[in-house]
């Protein structure tokens, strides 16, 4: 019998706000001391009262209409009932009854071609604490820092069927939102965070078969090993018998490359939720949902059409620069200054994205100042430094960005010369020492010119012209 | 309600009742569903559904950070702490 997998996400992202979601506790915390970033509301102490951040509904919102969501224009948060101790307050302040945004739709694109996946909420909520278990035998340590981080909570619907569409999913999730702005994503990080609810059902069936949820992973890779073992397990089970399926949460270990039972998996019904009596409802007027939408950015696809049709760049350079809000405002930077948008994409496609890929650097971790490279190309196109010194003083940028090119050119000799008979003595030089290339040039041998004028650059440190420079090597010799 | 909703409810909210309270908690909770029977018969077919009793919304504040507390003065009342962590019983063997 064919089977097929069933796949519904819950990705947890946290927003890139300054501070939390409900108190004025900041919210970056990364390697902080312990509870230095805490407050007696987000400690859960009695009394305390949450004040909701409004930069968290800007971007709940802002999230909700990048991925084609309905705003509810009235969202209420709701007590989720949660005992362990990285919550304080033994309840989670979420959104259950009026998330803020619901019904939306992301398409992505797979080697079997496009398909929709229905968005069923996206919900805010506060981040929960850290417990470390390790310090001592007999005690659990908590760090409530990271407690009422705001995360939304993006629930889709059970429309993936694949480890590679679970992937490119999660990809453009990270593409939209990453554009917009209001969130990192970086699952190396913990600022994208992933729950996978998989069953299997015969190929055609309309009847789910028995859920499993997966926890505990931290990387695409992770998630799509995943995948692949518990769809395997549940095959497994309903052909062979192995084992009896049962609903529940599940722990992935990457290193094993095994699932293992956490517990039996909750109903909502098991978390009582109710209306939280200390947040009001948020009411979003028109002037705020229209300030949000004004904000929007311009959507991947249509950045890409504008840069093949405007711009006039090819199918495969627009299609590289879109890939990240990142790179893309560096392209348009350097192409305000530059006024060349081939040659802004030809030095941001094989010289800033090969030096990100050198140095192992995503993407959207791209920050390079767009306006210094159009300076840079222009400086190349111009004549005034050599393409090989104009990558290096890239690199240079890239560890400084506070380097203007052309102040470093002039400081590191790397503007070309127009002395020519400076050139022609270093030419003299070169064919003096190498009397064996200019007889085989002279022989009919192209090959041995280039000898000559590599020696010849090399010499001059790459600051020559290199037409002027082949002219007047080809004369001395001649 | 009945003993296995109870033993349910006991499990969620991690409490142990005796059976006198349990008699009595049966009872309250049977009370209480025969109210929300006689809130059910009205017909509200018409009726705006509402988010909250009041006609009130939420005030919210701008994103700005402040450190307005010491980790001292909120531990101070900790039965245990270490190295700035707050400390409770194992939760994880």
């Amino acid at each position: 019998m064919r089977y097929e997998t069933v796949i519904g996400l819950e990705v947890h992202v946290e927003l890139a706000t300054s501070s939390k979601i409900f108190c004025s506790c900041s919210a970056h915390s990364y390697g902080a001391e312990p509870n230095s970033h805490v407050c007696p509301a987000c400690c859960g102490m009695p009394g305390m009262l949450p004040v909701v951040n409004k930069r968290v509904v800007d971007y709940g919102m802002k999230a909700g209409m990048m991925l084609g969501c309905h705003i509810n224009r009235t969202t209420t948060f709701d007590k989720k009932s949660y005992y362990y101790p990285d919550l304080p307050a033994a309840y989670q302040t979420t959104q259950w009854f009026a998330p803020v945004a619901v019904n939306g739709v992301v398409e992505i694109e797979t080697s079997k071609g496009k398909k929709n996946v229905r968005i069923k909420q996206i919900h805010m909520e506060e981040d929960a604490g850290k417990l470390v278990h390790d310090i001592r035998e007999d005690t659990t340590h908590v760090d409530f820092n990271r407690t009422s981080v705001p995360l939304i909570e993006i629930v889709s619907q059970p429309d993936l069927s694949s480890a590679e569409e679970v992937e490119a999913y999660l990809e453009r999730l990270k593409t939209l939102l990453r554009y917009a702005k209001v969130a990192e994503c970086e699952m190396a990080h913990g600022t994208m965070r992933c729950d996978v609810n998989l069953s299997v059902r015969p190929e055609g069936s309309n009847k789910l078969g028995v859920r499993a949820e997966m926890k505990n992973m931290n990387s695409i890779e992770a998630i799509k090993r995943a995948i692949e073992y518990e769809t395997a397990r549940h095959i497994d089970a309903i052909e062979n018998g192995t084992e009896e399926l049962r609903q529940e949460t599940r722990r992935w270990d990457d290193i094993k490359g095994k699932s293992y039972a956490m517990r039996t998996k909750e109903t909502a019904g098991d978390y009582r939720y109710f209306p939280d009596p200390n947040v009001m409802p948020v009411v979003i007027d028109d002037e705020w949902f229209d300030s949000i939408k004004a904000s929007l950015p311009e959507f991947p696809e249509v950045k890409k059409e504008r840069y093949i049709s405007e711009y006039g760049l090819g199918e495969y350079d627009a299609d590289q620069l879109t890939k990240s809000i990142a790179l893309c405002e560096c392209f348009e930077a350097a192409y305000g200054v530059c006024k060349s948008a081939k040659d802004a994409a030809n030095w941001m496609i094989s010289e800033v994205m090969s030096i990100l890929n050198q140095k192992k650097m995503t993407y959207d971790m791209l920050d390079l100042d767009g306006k210094a490279l159009g300076e840079l190309i222009l400086l190349v196109s111009g004549g005034t430094v050599g393409r090989a010194n104009a990558k290096k003083i890239l690199a240079a940028m890239f560890d400084d960005a506070s380097i203007e090119p052309k102040a470093y050119a002039e400081a590191n000799g790397y503007v070309v010369s127009n002395d020519t008979g400076m050139i022609e003595a270093v030419i003299k030089a070169v064919i003096a020492a190498d009397p064996k290339s200019v007889a085989d040039y002279k022989s009919g041998k192209e090959k041995a010119l280039m000898a000559l004028f590599g020696k010849c650059m090399k010499e001059l440190k790459g600051n020559c012209d290199p037409q002027t420079l082949r002219k007047l090597l080809i004369d001395s010799i001649s | 309600m009945d003993r296995e909703i109870l033993r349910r409810l006991e499990l969620l909210n991690q409490l142990s009742l005796t059976e006198q309270e349990k008699e009595s908690v049966i009872a309250f909770f049977s009370d209480r569903e025969k109210d929300l029977e006689t809130l059910d018969a009205i017909d509200t077919a018409d009726v705006e559904r509402m988010v909250h009793v009041m006609p009130i919304m939420t005030v919210v504040r701008e994103d700005k950070v402040s450190q307005i507390f010491s980790r001292e003065e909120l531990q101070a009342a900790a039965p245990e702490t270490d190295e700035g962590y707050w400390c409770v019983p194992k939760v994880m063997e």
